[in-house]
């Protein structure tokens, strides 16, 4: 046989091996890189940072997931590391001064550049990934009832992997050894701002960052309601869309291949960017409802639909008291501070005759401020009257500063306000010193009502200057202490013959006895 | 001509200039300096500097404590730790340690030298006004930064030493957050408070000590 007469191949032989090749090179690349090392540090740094502050929070998910998710910290931890690291490798042939050498090496550049990133990647999502399941492991341990919210941790991992793709296009463009610190630096700024337009954004193109918690993350998502998915799809949109970008970009360049590659690359690389913006638009199409942040063309209307439980109940001066399983913990707690308050309202006109939790939702942050829109607020509806109390997580003790004496006296005041006003803004005087005599029978002291009680809540007392007013008006305060100071048998027929009266703002502060 | 006529100079060709001999100590230094890639670290301490200028300038700030406060001025000090931290190791490796007796020492005026520029840039982009803490806490908080940094370059080779002062900085943020007193965590500290400065100098201090007498760890994972 001669050369003349061998076969043709009908198909070259590198198109059945570069799939082969590409995962021998993803293997090198996965052994040879950084990140491994830099991960006990970023463990050290996430158990500190986050895990560390979830752990204290109130066991519902809702809560403890609200630091490391809802704002974002989990992502927070991980992304200085993991871009510096990326701009590290990104770097690494440029450094070592063997651009040329590679260049001219049989694989393109730009797949030798995507294996490095890669592998990269894969080392930071995955720990990542690792970290979330053992934080989910290690929070659950004390949480009674629901699941953790998948969607953000979604979020944090594509967040992980755009990092790495930023610090790697950094150090892909800028070889130098300052490029890892300084992309460092970089997504440790870019954090820092994001958590700051987190905290007062509350709609438009601030929505799709994955720190802000604004309307999206709290009250009782996860609890009553699910946690709708509709601005973590458009933040994992937007970071996908960042990261395929980015890496897209390594392939613009003259020296990453051929003219093809760099062809798709470019179409690619403005794929990427049209995703990203069109997340950013789709943020700009959301609306606030009562289950959250709701995108119109992301939504789905099966998770409108609330979560179904079996209520745990107590009692309260012979009342039943019902919450959420979820917060079957604070139980004790809710008819500890009822009882007083029940038990001097016990077979008035109008008095609950059992009290259940309900919902608190999400509703336009800036309603919070002005007294005469009162928001999540106990209300006493229906006949017989139930007495329905929202239980906010963020009012549990132990939750961001809020301790038990604080999460009683708010029960207390929501309580004996929906009693007297059946849950409307700030009162009239008499109905003020009616409320101030029950809550300083229900064991707290009149002095220390305006400053500890309602200061906090929204019936704040007015004030010239820019705080809540810290002592009740001289005569409010006069008609508080004479009232409080009858007998318990006569304040009760009082109220018996007069609380329908006092509810319609029919009785001045000078007819109270 | 013949070869022996290439090496007399032309008649009609001025003298050469007579060359001013460098001092071989100035020589060895900025050769070191060079091959610490020293210029460009002093750059990008510049643009620190001005990052910092900027900030107090337009008074960029993040809301919250005394954390939030102070998270900008920190994290820009953190970062020139951060750049010190990597112009610790050198391309060469094992023919400089054998080199040389000059090393250690060399190490020891460069990383005082980076420092000192760090420093006197951030001190430069301080002149906005409204820096925390003032002058004192910068050159309090930029040397034990820059001692973390050292020790991580040390201990986890010079690649990998800008970590040490990112992880010093979550640290310290959490501090601020719980209202640490511990003066290990110096820039929670008042500005002229001794315990923080003590630790501050003392980290510095081990900091230049690893590197100058084992220099920047070698790893062959680069």
């Amino acid at each position: 046989m001669t050369a003349t007469t061998l076969p043709v191949r009908s198909q070259p032989r590198a198109g059945r091996t570069a799939p082969a090749g590409l995962a021998r090179l993803l293997r090198v690349e996965l052994r040879r890189n950084t990140m491994p090392w830099v991960l006990p540090l970023i463990a050290l740094v996430f158990w500190f940072d986050s895990y560390r502050i979830a752990a204290t929070l109130p066991p519902l998910w809702n809560s403890r997931t609200f630091y490391v998710l809802g704002q974002g910290h989990s992502l927070i931890d991980f992304a200085p590391f993991v871009a510096g690291v990326a701009a590290w490798m990104g770097s690494r042939d440029g450094r070592r001064g063997l651009t040329d050498l590679v260049t001219t090496s049989a694989r393109s550049r730009f797949a030798a550049q995507f294996a490095t990133w890669a592998a990269t990647a894969i080392w930071a999502v995955g720990g990542y990934l690792i970290f979330m399941t053992a934080t989910f492991w290690a929070l659950s341990r004390s949480i009674v009832w629901g699941g953790p919210p998948y969607w953000p941790v979604a979020v944090g991992a594509v967040g992980v992997a755009a990092f790495s793709a930023a610090g790697f296009a950094a150090g892909a463009y800028f070889p130098t050894r300052f490029t890892a610190p300084v992309a460092a630096f970089g997504g440790l700024l870019a954090c820092g701002m994001s958590s700051q337009i987190g905290f007062q954004s509350y709609g438009g193109w601030g929505l799709i960052l994955p720190t802000n918690s604004n309307n999206n993350y709290g009250q009782d998502a996860g609890i009553f309601y699910q946690f709708l998915p509709d601005l973590p799809v458009a933040r994992v949109m937007f970071l996908a869309g960042v990261t395929v970008a980015l890496v897209a970009l390594l392939g613009v360049r003259a020296t990453a291949g051929g003219l093809r590659l760099r062809h798709i690359a470019t179409v690619v690389a403005a794929a990427g960017a049209a995703l990203a913006v069109t997340a950013i638009a789709l943020a700009f199409t959301a609306r606030v409802t009562s289950y959250g942040t709701v995108i119109p063309a992301l939504h789905d209307a099966a998770n409108d639909r609330p979560i179904p439980y079996t209520p745990v109940c107590g009692q309260a001066a012979g009342v039943p008291v019902c919450v959420q399983p979820a917060y079957q913990a604070y139980l004790p707690d809710v008819t500890a501070a009822l009882r007083p308050v029940l038990g001097q309202t016990d077979g008035l006109p109008g008095a609950p005759v059992r009290v259940g939790q309900v919902a608190t939702v999400f509703f336009n942050a800036t309603g919070r401020g002005p007294q005469t829109s009162v928001g999540q607020v106990s209300t006493l509806r229906g006949e017989p009257p139930v007495l329905s109390m929202p239980l906010n997580v963020f009012n549990l003790p132990g939750s961001f500063g809020a301790n038990q004496t604080q999460f009683t006296d708010e029960i207390k005041l929501q309580a004996v306000h929906a009693i007297v006003t059946r849950g409307g803004p700030l009162g009239d005087p008499a109905q003020i010193a009616v409320e101030a005599a029950l809550m300083q029978h229900a064991g707290i002291p009149l002095a220390a009502q305006p400053r500890q009680v309602l200061a906090p809540s929204p019936w704040a007392l007015p004030s010239n200057e820019p705080h809540p007013g810290t002592t009740y008006p001289r005569q409010i305060a006069a008609a508080a202490q004479r009232f409080a100071a009858l007998p318990a048998a006569t304040r009760h027929a009082w109220l018996a013959s007069h609380l329908p009266a006092l509810r319609a703002g029919r009785v001045s502060l000078a007819q109270l006895p | 001509m013949t070869a022996a006529e290439v090496h007399r100079p032309a008649p009609e060709a001025a003298p050469p200039p007579a060359a001013r001999p460098v001092p071989g100590w100035l020589r060895l230094g900025w050769l070191y300096l060079i091959s610490r890639h020293a210029p460009g670290a002093a750059a990008v301490l510049a643009g620190l500097g001005a990052v910092l200028w900027a900030s107090l300038h337009w008074h960029w700030n993040v809301a919250g404590g005394a954390a939030a406060q102070q998270a900008i001025p920190l994290a820009i000090e953190t970062g020139a730790a951060m750049v010190i931290a990597v112009t610790c190791y050198g391309p060469f490796g094992e023919p400089e340690r054998a080199t040389g007796r000059w090393l250690p020492y060399l190490r020891l005026a460069g990383a005082l030298l980076l420092t000192a520029a760090a420093f006197g840039a951030l001190a430069a982009g301080s002149a906005a006004g409204g820096l925390p803490g003032g002058i004192p806490a910068l050159l309090r908080n930029v040397a034990g930064m820059t001692g973390t940094g050292l020790l991580a370059a040390a201990i986890l080779g010079g690649a990998l030493g800008w970590t040490a002062p990112l992880i010093y900085l979550v640290v310290t943020e959490g501090a601020f957050a719980g209202s640490w007193t511990t003066p290990w965590a110096w820039p929670t500290r008042p500005p002229h408070d001794l315990g923080g400065a003590l630790c501050a100098g003392a980290v510095f201090a081990a900091g230049l000590l690893a590197t100058t007498v084992r220099g920047a760890r070698e790893s062959v994972r680069d």
